[in-house]
């Protein structure tokens, strides 16, 4: 059971860091886009919103790195559940005020003709990262993990 | 508990790689940041105005008339429709000074946005900037296919009767480039998400009038 967990720990790491590293990677050149599709959510001031347009691919990119890596995973693990539950959050404030936005997950954004945005397919997505996060913040434990704490905890048969 | 890891070495590998996935990321971060200041000495074109966002104004000398603000990327399909719908009208009223009209050239969509927004400043300086802007609408090809090279631009700008060499040096050099930048930072603190987005006197246009002739002229009246 133990060693499934360590598979199971390597695998949501791949999948979460994955997905956090491709969305980082399609938006990191497009900054333009990815501080529209931030501002279209029209949750924040404009000028906090282009700013988080512009960081949050790099940040995404680096949190995915380090999730792959098996690198700091528990705090790394943290972050990134907290950043879904942000998307969860905006995304779901989104359709409930009628918005019609395009998320700007994985590039792209801003609005888009009323009656096209696909709210429930970036909601499931998120939900489920969210859940690999939240495990990999409790058991932070996995296969080729760069962190020593793994190991130890190995040991010690935690 | 025979093979007890060696602890410091272990520690070595992590922290250097979580230093060089850090640095790696903010030595990407920063210049990305700064490119999108507003750059205060950008050469501007000469019809354009920094109170108005940078953007390319006809008949800023009136006064008591409709102001209306275009926002658009000369790539986006929608603003060719936009043009085709109510290129003629928008025409009509400045030729007529029935209105001023600022066109703000985005470039969030690409490389060929940038290209093609600079050679539009450049048309300006030639006082063909609505020629010039009808044609690359006309013409426009599948978003950043590679048609739009500095070449086609100046090829494009000939077609519409655009003979002086000034043109041509002004595409090929990206005269205006930063000023393009810093119509694109100035249209995202004016929070304009998509395009075409259309203002009069400040305030965003219902989207339902963009395809209407007649919608959008009477909300232009109406002011």
């Amino acid at each position: 059971m133990r060693e499934f967990k360590l598979w199971f720990g390597l695998a949501s790491r791949l999948t979460l860091g994955g997905v956090l590293l491709v969305a980082g990677f399609l938006k990191y050149d497009e900054v333009d886009k990815s501080q529209m599709a931030v501002r279209a959510y029209e949750m924040l001031p404009v000028s906090l919103a282009n700013f988080i347009g512009i960081v949050l691919p790099f940040a995404e990119i680096g949190m995915g790195l380090l999730l792959i890596l098996g690198a700091v995973t528990r705090i790394t693990a943290a972050l990134s559940a907290l950043l879904m539950v942000v998307f969860v959050i905006g995304i779901s404030q989104a359709w409930a005020r009628g918005l019609s936005i395009d998320c700007g997950c994985f590039g792209g954004g801003g609005q888009v003709e009323p009656g096209t945005a696909n709210y429930i397919t970036p909601l499931l997505r998120d939900t489920g990262l969210l859940a690999l996060g939240i495990y990999l913040f409790r058991y932070p434990q996995s296969k080729f993990s760069l962190d020593k704490s793994s190991q130890q905890n190995l040991e010690k048969g935690i | 508990m025979s093979a007890k890891p060696q602890p410091g070495k272990d520690n070595f590998t992590r922290n250097l790689v979580i230093g060089v996935v850090l640095g790696v990321v903010l030595i990407m971060l920063v210049p990305t940041i700064i490119s999108k200041q507003t750059k205060l000495a950008a050469k501007i074109p000469a019809s354009v105005s920094a109170e108005r966002g940078y953007g390319i104004v006809f008949n800023e000398e009136l006064t008591g008339v409709p102001v209306i603000d275009i926002y658009e990327d000369f790539q986006c399909p929608s603003c060719a429709r936009f043009e085709g719908t109510q290129g003629q009208y928008l025409d009509s009223i400045i030729e007529d000074k029935k209105a001023t009209v600022v066109f703000h050239t985005l470039s969030f969509l690409g490389t060929e946005s940038v290209l093609a927004a600079n050679a539009a400043a450049c048309s300006a300086d030639q006082g063909k900037f609505l020629a010039f802007h009808k044609m690359l609408y006309q013409t426009q090809p599948q978003e950043n296919s590679g048609a739009w090279t500095n070449e086609a631009l100046v090829a494009a700008g000939e077609s519409v009767g655009i003979k002086s060499k000034d043109y041509e040096e002004c595409v090929t050099n990206g005269t205006y480039a930063d000023w393009v930048g810093n119509v694109q930072a100035s249209a995202a603190q004016s929070d304009v998400n998509s395009t075409p987005t259309v203002f009069i006197n400040g305030k965003e246009l219902d989207r339902n009038s963009y395809y209407d002739a007649a919608a959008f002229a009477a909300a232009v009246e109406q002011g």
